[in-house]
């Protein structure tokens, strides 16, 4: 690499203010974001609530169409999560140094878009407070729930993952923990105290945190990947033309890291900025998150491509009429959603130049986002609008309400992140300073160790 | 295929070639069911209660056009989709070869109602009521579902209790022709057959072996209890 | 549960029924923490057998009752009409029962006339005011100036209205049906002489050519021969009976036909003569048959001599080949079987064409044969243009010398208004209905005497046909009276009473089931020491007797002087410029001629043909939709010279470029919540042909135009997805 990754000559004081200046104390804009993000997530509450206590009518779901905007959101939220984890994993697990500044910022992404995305097969259902019947717990009845269900399978993979993701960010965040206790005093003292959990860094606990990250982010990898193939499953299981289709979990997965790595950028953009961070994530990051990004907007056109020429191929009359229908109805959807996955990340991403440009990221990864959603919309609208029998084909159109809830669900994911970044650092501080550590000889206790960074 | 545990295969035959669209059978199984109403918004909106309709299709121009009534229910699958899919076990199969739903058990993920290829599972988007004294119409026989259940037709299983009831009381089999659903009853041309698929004399299972027997979206591989006997027309003369 | 097991717990309940029909039962809700003694058990169904009065057809029917309420209503298998089978309507009676916005009590009005502002009074006071009323016109000497006005009534309510009339002193008793088949029997004393309806025996024919007679939904006696047709199709092992039918707009009956004509309207007549000619001419009749009824068929030939094909095929715009082929194909299987139904009497030229099509009958020797028709022995005489009776009636009433009108059933939603009855009604001093409804005529009402609904009610229910012999159906009580309503004859009975004198002693009965059980116990003409009350207990569990002695008719004969028929051209109301588009005005399925409306059933059941619910619409064939840029669902203006009417289109492959329809049933401005405002009533289009005394709703024309996209249109069935059959391989 011929540009450095850090910015040189700071101390390591210095290094670890910049790196934990998120931890200062909140300004008024700070508190201003949160209570407009609460707000909103009020909000949406409230139509949650109100379909809740009236009844579903109040949703655009109807015969044929019953799964709309909240399934959207699931499928999209769980294909977020994906980036955090899998990116921090395999940047891990490849020792790729760049990836340093960025790790927590994805992997708290990962945490909080998996418990949204959770929430939304509940929010979802018709007869919400019996949500427990789900849940394979002993009663005297002998009910059990069935396993056969791909939405069993959802269940089970979300929960795991949920745990895994949380533990892996809280496993990267121990050093930084200890660091944050060692800066603060007070309440903040304390919870940083219990959080941190002892950490002194000491060579054995560095030896055993490196193998618990290196055996985390190995198994994390799986379970991610495992993960969306099941939400893919709960398309692909059914007999509904446009759904039925064996290359749905690749699909997703590949959907679902795109739009988690597009996130990510996003997310770092942001961070980038509201915590002056500019000389840790430098356009070094932003080129190679654009080169990652390239790869898998051209690995997600061809096989979006794929399944549609299987379809074209084959050309069952049931499956193109739904395709047909989709080209029709929502042809403007289709289209911008094709622009911004594939057209505008494949050109833009090819320029050194434009990966460079902040501005050129923002705008590519937020589309990308949007597309994502526009995509996942288009796999569930279209396919059950038009389904087998022609009598009872229908539309769909969300109500104010799945809007609602939806823009809640945003402003709830940005809520917890912007708490996460007052009370956690945002960079992983101990990542960082590790690298620079690599660099030169470092004294640990009577040994001198022979840094890798030289080595490599 | 499920291993059969019982005497009985509930099916039925639905003959097009009789079968001349009135409706009487629709709203027959809206009065045994206590099927909801279902105002003009409500069916605008795609969410008619209806467990069973008459599908009509336009075939041709005019003035070489023919309308063709299809009566859609619940197929009674053999290999249904919507069983497997549904993570409560609402949507079950029973050993009579019904696809049961327990409306109590139901939690209103609605993934059976996506499954279903024929589209016949409806779901109470609405809470439904009846102004009295309408609501003493309601039958005792079947619950009166709350909103957030999906529910479908049960081949009018309140009777089929009944009859096997009675059938043990007498210690004897059901004979063919003693149940029968409340579409099936009152259908005026007979279009309509219900029985024992198990019996191979019964007149149900000799009407589904005629020539002219297809079952509905066949090539899914649903194995519906349902045949449908196609329909006459000019070119069949 | 089998039939015998049911009636033998029918026997219980109607026993029971009988014996408590009187009492007054203890109404509260707890009866079931101290077993009640009758036997009820919670969940237990017990089955009533009664009759429908839904429509004049008289199926007979079996009430499921639990705990004390009206559940389910099935056909009953021992009706010869029906055989255990019911339409969509009959089915939906149960909501009369239980309709949410009946009239519980005698209303008196208390405002403007149509506004709906009445109040509460006793029956005491209701009877009174209506005694009082009557008692001034016996004082005045003018006892023609009460008039009555209800639907076709047969049987003993029939008697017992004819005898309040005829002691009163009135003439002034008009039956009124807009459905009525009336032309079909003033077209039957034309040809044979007398005015018995056809039965037709649709089961056992080979070949049904049906002109305009929608038998599957409304003709005489849609669920008896609904079977029928089930029959002929797959009935018998080797025969599938073929049918074609003749009608400009493809009806629910023309949908299940191998072949439709749509013959342009008017022209049925000729067509079937067209056909006549030609199976003559080719000498393909039956030459038996001919020489039975006293033709030639020289001299016919030559009397039809102007209906060549070319000529039809001109007058009915069908392609010539079809005509001739279908000519052929009906001379040549026998058993066949022509019908004509109320598309065609409906035009002006209705009963002649109906009676071209009697003549087709005759030619291929169907006449009293099986598989052919029959005099029909349900009620073999009646009305024969009640219409007619209606215009004097309203030609009275527009003098001013109508004081009282007692009407039951609702002539202002049912008769159109091109015939003046709206004016001449308003000019009522004071206008008694017995609705149950507050349906438009009882809006406008000065008192409102409630009719009980069919299931609470006594009565003997006589199919207008359908039948070879002659059938009583019984009605009972069901349930007890939910609301304090009273039975239209108990009014009659109790006014008569009221106004003393001749009219009591005319009148003597208590109670109407007095009347009904003497009227019984007459037909039955039971020997003497025959207990009466087992009959009767009897004739109740059964639903009615259905072995009365076979009429007298033994069989139809082409009368000595009926001379051939020869249909006139088509008269139609409005100028063809500028109204380009014959209006055909059609009984919808659900709703009949508008009493189905106020049910939520009916509201909610797909209209079987266009799948719309809750609505009306207007019907237009796509070409004619895409010429005026008129696309599924938008709003158009239909303009008649009698009026206009703005509702959604319906665009339907099956009908004539030249012809536009609407169903009738909707557009009531009354009858409860759910029939109230839903659609329009198209009987303010139809427009009357000069002074012609025949009811032709069928022949005005309108022009048609677009108003806005917007038609609030709802259909139970996608409109692109119903083109789509290739999809599900039907």
């Amino acid at each position: 690499m011929s540009e450095p990754i850090l910015p040189a000559a700071k101390s390591s004081s210095q290094l670890n203010d910049e790196m934990l200046s998120s931890l200062r104390t909140p300004t008024w804009s700070w508190y201003a974001l949160a209570l407009f993000l609460g707000a909103v997530v009020a909000w949406g509450l409230y139509a949650f609530g109100y379909m809740l206590t009236t009844d579903m009518s109040c949703t655009g779901l109807n015969r044929p169409v019953m799964w709309g905007v909240y399934i959207v959101n699931f499928v999209f939220w769980i294909g977020l999560s994906h980036s955090g984890t899998m990116v921090s994993a395999i940047l891990r697990l490849s020792r790729a140094n760049w990836r340093r500044p960025i790790l927590r910022a994805a992997e708290a992404m990962t945490v909080f878009t998996v418990a949204v995305g959770g929430l939304f097969p509940l929010i979802h259902l018709g007869r919400n407070w019996v949500f427990f019947y789900l849940i394979p717990y002993p009663n005297q009845r002998g009910l059990w729930p069935n396993f056969r269900s791909a939405l069993l399978w959802d269940a089970t993979a979300i929960f795991t993952y949920i745990i895994g993701s949380s533990l892996f960010l809280y496993l990267g965040m121990l050093p930084d923990l200890a660091v944050a206790r060692d800066r603060s005093s007070g309440w903040r003292f304390k919870l940083y105290s219990v959080l941190a959990m002892g950490w002194r860094g000491a060579a054995r606990e560095w030896a055993i945190f490196h193998q618990a990250s290196t055996l985390m982010a190995a198994l994390i990898i799986p379970v991610a990947v495992s993960v969306h193939s099941i939400v893919a499953w709960d398309f692909a299981v059914t007999v509904i033309p446009g759904w039925h289709s064996t290359i749905f979990p690749p699909y997703f997965v590949i959907g679902a890291i795109h739009s988690g790595v597009a996130a990510v950028i996003t997310l770092m953009i942001i961070i980038r900025r509201v915590f002056h961070l500019e000389d840790y994530l430098t356009p070094l990051h932003f080129d190679n998150m654009g080169k990652l990004l390239l790869v898998i907007a051209l690995l997600w056109s061809y096989a979006y491509f794929v399944e549609v020429q299987t379809t074209w191929y084959a050309h069952e009359p049931i499956e193109w009429e739904v395709f047909s229908f989709m080209a029709d109805k929502y042809a403007f959807l289709l289209l911008f959603m094709i622009f911004a996955n594939s057209v505008l990340p494949i050109v833009a991403l090819c320029f050194k130049r434009l990966r460079r440009s902040i501005a050129v990221m923002l705008v590519v990864s937020v589309l990308i986002n949007v597309g994502m959603f526009i995509e996942r919309f288009l796999i569930i609208v279209p396919s059950l609008s038009h389904k087998n029998m022609p009598f009872v084909w229908g539309t769909y159109r969300p109500t104010w309400v799945e809007l609602s809830v939806t823009a809640g669900a945003f402003a709830g994911f940005a809520l917890m992140y912007t708490l996460f970044a007052k009370c956690f650092p945002m960079v992983a501080v101990t990542d960082v300073r590790e690298l620079e550590a690599q660099k030169s000889v470092v004294r640990l206790s009577r040994t001198r160790l022979q840094s890798s960074a030289e080595k490599e | 295929m499920e291993k059969m545990t019982s005497q009985y295969r509930w099916g039925m035959v639905v003959d097009l070639d009789r079968c001349t669209g009135c409706g009487a059978c629709v709203v027959a199984c809206q009065a045994e069911n206590n099927v909801a109403i279902c105002g003009k918004k409500e069916i605008s909106e795609g969410r008619n209660m209806h467990w069973l309709r008459i599908e009509r299709f336009w075939v041709g121009k005019y003035p070489d056009v023919r309308a063709r009534f299809l009566p859609v229910l619940c197929q009674h699958c053999q290999d249904a989709p919507c069983e497997p899919v549904c993570p409560v076990y609402a949507s079950y199969h029973n050993p009579d070869g019904l696809n049961g739903q327990v409306y109590n058990r139901c939690v209103g993920t609605r993934y059976c109602g996506n499954n279903c290829p024929y589209a016949v599972r409806v779901f109470n988007f609405y809470n439904h009521e009846w102004p009295k004294p309408l609501d003493n119409q309601l039958s005792p026989d079947m619950t009166v579902r709350t909103r957030g259940v999906m529910e479908k037709c049960t081949f009018c299983v309140q009777r089929i209790r009944r009859a096997k009831e009675d059938a043990k009381s007498e210690n004897r089999a059901i004979r063919d022709g003693e149940i029968q659903p409340a579409c099936a009853q009152t259908c005026p041309t007979d279009a309509l057959v219900f029985g024992n698929m198990a019996d191979p004399r019964s007149r149900v299972a000799i009407l589904s072996r005629s020539p002219r027997r297809f079952r509905l979206l066949e090539h899914l591989g649903t194995h519906p209890s349902i045949y449908y006997l196609k329909g006459g027309g000019r070119e069949h003369v | 549960m089998k039939r015998r097991t049911f009636l033998q717990l029918g026997t219980i309940i109607a026993a029971s029924a009988v014996l408590d029909g009187c009492r007054s039962k203890n109404e509260q809700l707890i009866p079931y923490l101290i077993p009640p003694d009758e036997g009820v058990t919670p969940g237990k169904g017990t089955y009533y057998a009664s009759s429908c009065n839904a429509c004049p057809a008289g199926c007979g029917i079996l009430v499921r009752v639990s705990e004390g309420r009206a559940k389910k209503i099935e056909g009953n298998p021992d009706h010869p009409i029906n055989r255990g089978k019911l339409c969509a309507r009959g089915q939906a009676i149960v909501q009369e029962l239980y309709h949410p916005d009946r009239v519980p009590h005698p209303l008196k009005r208390n405002g403007p006339r149509g506004s709906g502002a009445f109040t509460r009074i006793s029956w005491q006071e209701g009877i009174g005011l209506l005694a009082d009323k009557l008692k001034a016109l016996q004082r005045e000497q003018n006892t023609n100036g009460l008039a009555l006005l209800t639907p076709h009534l047969r049987g003993t309510l029939a008697e017992l209205t004819s005898r309040f009339m005829r002691t009163f002193g009135s003439t002034n008793h008009v039956s009124y049906e807009l459905l009525t088949p009336d032309l079909l029997r003033a077209a039957a004393r034309r040809s044979f002489g007398h005015p018995s309806l056809p039965y037709y025996d649709i089961a056992e024919t080979r070949y049904l050519l049906s002109f305009g007679a929608d038998f599957v939904e409304n003709h005489l006696s849609p669920v008896k021969y609904g079977s029928a047709f089930g029959q002929m199709r797959q009935g018998r092992d080797t025969v599938r009976g073929h049918f074609t039918y003749v009608g400009g707009r493809m009806s629910l009956t023309a949908a299940s036909a191998d072949r439709w004509m749509p013959a342009k309207p008017g022209s049925e007549g000729a067509l079937a003569l067209g056909m006549a000619r030609l199976i003559l001419a080719e000498s393909l009749y039956d030459s038996g048959a001919l020489a039975a009824n006293g033709l030639e068929a020289k001299k016919l030939l030559a009397a039809l001599d102007r209906y060549d094909l070319p000529r039809v095929t001109q007058l009915s715009g069908l392609p010539q080949g079809a005509i001739a082929e279908v000519a052929r194909e009906f001379a040549s299987t026998r058993p066949a079987l022509a019908l004509a139904g109320e598309m065609v009497a409906f035009q002006s030229n209705g009963p002649e064409s109906v009676r071209a099509v009697h003549l087709l009958n005759l030619l291929v020797g169907s006449l009293n044969r099986p598989g052919g028709i029959y005099p029909d022995a349900g009620f073999p005489s009646g009305p024969e243009n009640s219409f007619a009776e209606l215009l004097a009636l309203i030609e009275t009433m527009h003098g001013g010398n109508v004081k009282v009108a007692m009407i039951h059933g609702d002539p202002l939603y049912s008769v159109p208004p091109a015939t003046g009855f709206h004016d001449a009604l308003a000019k009522v001093p004071f206008i008694v209905s017995f609705s149950s409804l507050l349906d438009d005529t009882a809006l406008h009402a000065d008192l409102v005497l409630p009719d009980h609904a069919a299931l609470e009610s006594w009565g003997d229910v006589i199919p207008v046909a359908g039948t070879r012999e002659p059938v009583v159906g019984l009605m009972q009580p069901v349930v007890e009276p939910l609301f304090d309503t009273r039975q239209f004859p108990e009014v009659l009975l109790a006014t008569a009473h009221e106004l003393g004198g001749r009219m009591a002693a005319a009148l003597p009965d208590e109670s109407y089931l007095e009347l009904l059980k003497g009227a019984i116990r007459k037909q039955a003409g039971l020997e003497a020491g025959v207990d009466f009350e087992a009959t009767w207990v009897d004739l109740l569990q059964h639903g009615g007797s259905f072995k009365g002695k076979s009429s007298k008719l033994t069989g139809y004969r082409w009368g000595s002087d009926a001379p051939p028929p020869l249909p006139e051209d088509p008269d139609f109301a409005g100028d063809p410029k500028t109204y380009p588009f014959h209006l055909i005005v059609y009984p919808s399925t659900a709703f009949y001629d508008g009493r189905g409306a106020p049910y939520p059933w009916l509201q909610q059941l797909p209209d079987p043909m266009t799948t719309v619910v809750w609505g009306s619409w207007v019907e237009i064939n796509p070409e004619t939709a895409a010429e005026l840029g008129i696309g599924f669902g938008d709003l158009v203006e239909v303009t008649s010279p009698q009026g206009t009417l703005r509702l959604p289109a319906v665009v339907y492959p099956g009908i004539r470029p030249d012809m536009v329809a609407v169903p009738l049933g909707q557009g009531h401005g009354g009858m409860g919540r759910y029939a109230q405002g839903q659609g329009v009533n198209p009987l303010a289009l139809v427009a009357r042909q000069g002074t012609k005394q025949q009811p032709a709703w069928n022949a005005t024309r309108v022009r048609i135009t677009r108003i806005s996209g917007k038609g609030e249109l709802v259909t139970a069935g996608h409109p692109q997805g119903s083109l789509r059959s290739e999809l599900v391989e039907i």
